[in-house]
């Protein structure tokens, strides 16, 4: 009987591939089925924005900020205002702070939105991503009454906001509320159950709450190890500790439950925007703030919960208008880490529902 | 000074001879005055948060410099809140180590890693957050521009791994114990490290006829 020659193969799946939310290069040695070794490659949309901004004024880096994770760009562009302010120590108009905070959670379930139904395409199913894309518009109507843009939007500024919101916008959010909720139970009725999806899903990707610490995990990666760590609650920023919402855990640190917190997200989020909308008041978009804004000497670091972790901004400045540097912790480059960790001794069939699930856009990861 | 001048211009030339003495006597005897002082500006209030952090600061130097040695801790300040403790380049990982696995520390989860390049020195930060202490905390330390190395944490610390890569990428510090040291954002081939303020793209990249170093 003639022995059956095996050999590890090296698989690329290349930075040109339909799953992998973007320009991600992921080489695969394989045994079989089974995954020996996986080497992601990053850098193919690198566009080095933190050495331009060396030479930009803060205001004028906003728009690059956008282009980070352009699924959630309000909270991009939120980081880095909120950083200036940090340092700054400005006081910012209560309209604004409410505007921010509607704008904000609304791209969180957008963000989420567009995550169930792209990771549901990856599974193979393609309804959900056409349902998801509907209200998705809804939301992204929304924006762009108030900011004039679909998806990088440059709507924060130091100080405030730019643009107020149009007569009647408040009420669309309003009515917007309840249908998004009882969208959210249509999804879950057409995915949470399904057996195919819960196959694939439920028990793969599992790591512990230490391994998630060690590796700097945050945001619904952290959290679907059930350790309760939120930035809007642990390190509070803005008015997020005038709203009630619960932070949502996972249990056992898999696939499914970070699927599920999406959805559960999704749902707090709606609670914030619900109690944003009858809290906000009349008042200016945007403080008192010199033309040109000079952040003092020193080295500040602010980190806010992005739709995908904790989103920072490090700003080393030296007094003058630009800053001399600027670090962004970006959330997906580090939650992506943990990719080999998980794929090693894997079935390759389970490769897009991890890396799925890791949830990473690929501007941010390279920034 | 000045008053005394057309005085002197109009006098004849007896009082020249004479004159000379007598405004450098006159220089001699009177002091210069300056302007009218303003009031000193009162300085402002140390800010209460920095006053607590600077404290904080001190007694955790003290904790450290009892379990890893005097002096590793070269300087300690505070950004508002912030304790800031900077390190000796050489006492890095024993001291990041101690911060790390001590029980009374335990500041196990690292929020943001960045280097930066000064004129004479790179230096590179880590924010690092104690779950049973409540605290977050910087750390940062130097190394010369050339030769820049330090000693890797992620045998410490995963999570580094990647960031690490990205600041000898950026910047060119050698992490000496890194498994993985290879460029992440930019690809193998390329010169240069791009977040140094001394870098030229037009002298470092390959692709449009850069020459090669090293």
């Amino acid at each position: 009987m003639s022995t059956l020659r095996s050999e590890e193969m090296i698989l690329n799946v290349g930075p040109q591939h339909p799953s992998t939310h973007g320009v991600f290069r992921l080489v695969v040695t394989i045994d079989g089925e089974e995954i020996v070794d996986a080497d992601p490659v990053v850098g193919y949309l690198h566009r080095g924005t933190e050495k331009l901004a060396e030479n930009l004024q803060y205001t004028q880096i906003i728009p690059y900020t956008d282009r980070l994770d352009y699924l959630a760009s309000m909270i991009n562009n939120y980081a880095l205002v909120h950083a200036v302010e940090y340092a700054l120590d400005l006081e910012i108009p209560e309209r604004a702070e409410h505007l921010r905070i509607i704008v904000m959670e609304l791209n969180r379930i957008a963000s989420h939105l567009l995550f169930v139904g792209a990771y549901l395409l990856d599974l193979g199913a393609m309804s959900p991503f056409l349902y998801v894309f509907q209200e998705r518009e809804r939301i992204v109507q929304l924006f762009t009454e108030i900011c004039g843009a679909r998806l990088t939007y440059n709507y924060m500024r130091i100080g405030g906001v730019k643009w107020d919101a149009p007569p009647g916008w408040l009420q669309k959010v309003r009515e917007f509320i309840p249908f998004m909720r009882e969208k959210i139970r249509m999804y879950d009725d057409l995915i949470s159950g399904n057996e195919i999806f819960l196959n694939r899903v439920k028990g793969t990707g599992v790591f512990t709450q230490e391994e998630a610490i060690n590796h700097s995990l945050s945001g619904i990666n952290l959290r679907s190890t059930g350790f309760n760590w939120d930035l809007r609650k642990n390190q509070p920023y803005g008015i997020y500790d005038r709203f009630d919402f619960d932070v949502v855990l996972g249990q056992k640190g898999d696939c499914f439950d970070r699927y599920w917190l999406h959805m559960l997200e999704m749902e707090q989020s709606l609670r914030i925007v619900e109690q944003a909308v009858e809290a906000i008041g009349d008042g200016l978009i945007l403080g008192k703030v010199p033309k040109l804004i000079r952040v003092p000497a020193g080295e500040y670091y602010a980190g806010i919960e992005g739709a995908r972790g904790e989103l920072g901004v490090y700003i080393v400045s030296d007094g003058k208008d630009k800053p001399y540097r600027l670090k962004l912790r970006r959330p997906s480059f580090v939650n992506l880490q943990i990719l080999r960790k998980l794929l090693i001794g894997q079935s390759m069939s389970n490769l897009i529902a991890i890396l799925g699930a890791v949830d990473i856009v690929l501007g941010e990861v390279d920034g | 000074m000045t008053d005394e001048n057309p005085s002197v211009e109009q006098a004849g030339e007896q009082e020249k001879a004479a004159t000379p003495e007598k405004t450098v006597a006159a220089t001699e005897g009177t002091v210069k005055k300056d302007p009218p002082a303003r009031p000193a500006k009162a300085p402002p209030p140390p800010d209460p948060r920095v006053l607590e952090a600077t404290a904080y600061a001190e007694s955790l130097k003290d904790e450290v410099e009892k379990a890893c040695g005097a002096g590793v801790v070269a300087e300690i300040s505070a950004t508002k809140s912030l304790p800031v403790l900077r390190i000796e380049q050489a006492a890095w990982y024993p001291v990041v180590k101690y911060l790390k696995e001590d029980p009374e520390q335990q500041f196990v989860y690292i929020q943001v890693f960045a280097g930066t390049d000064y004129k004479d020195y790179i230096e590179v930060i880590f924010e690092v957050h104690s779950f049973t202490r409540g605290r977050r905390i910087r750390l940062k330390t130097r190394t010369p521009r050339d030769p820049a190395e330090l000693a890797s944490l992620t045998p410490l610390f995963a999570g580094l791994n990647w960031e690490e890569r990205e600041v000898y990428d950026l910047l060119g510090i050698q992490f000496t114990g890194h498994p993985d040291l290879r460029r992440i954002m930019m690809w193998e081939e390329w010169n240069g490290y791009p977040l140094r303020k001394d870098f030229s793209e037009f002298e470092n990249a390959p692709h449009i006829g850069g020459e090669t170093r090293e």
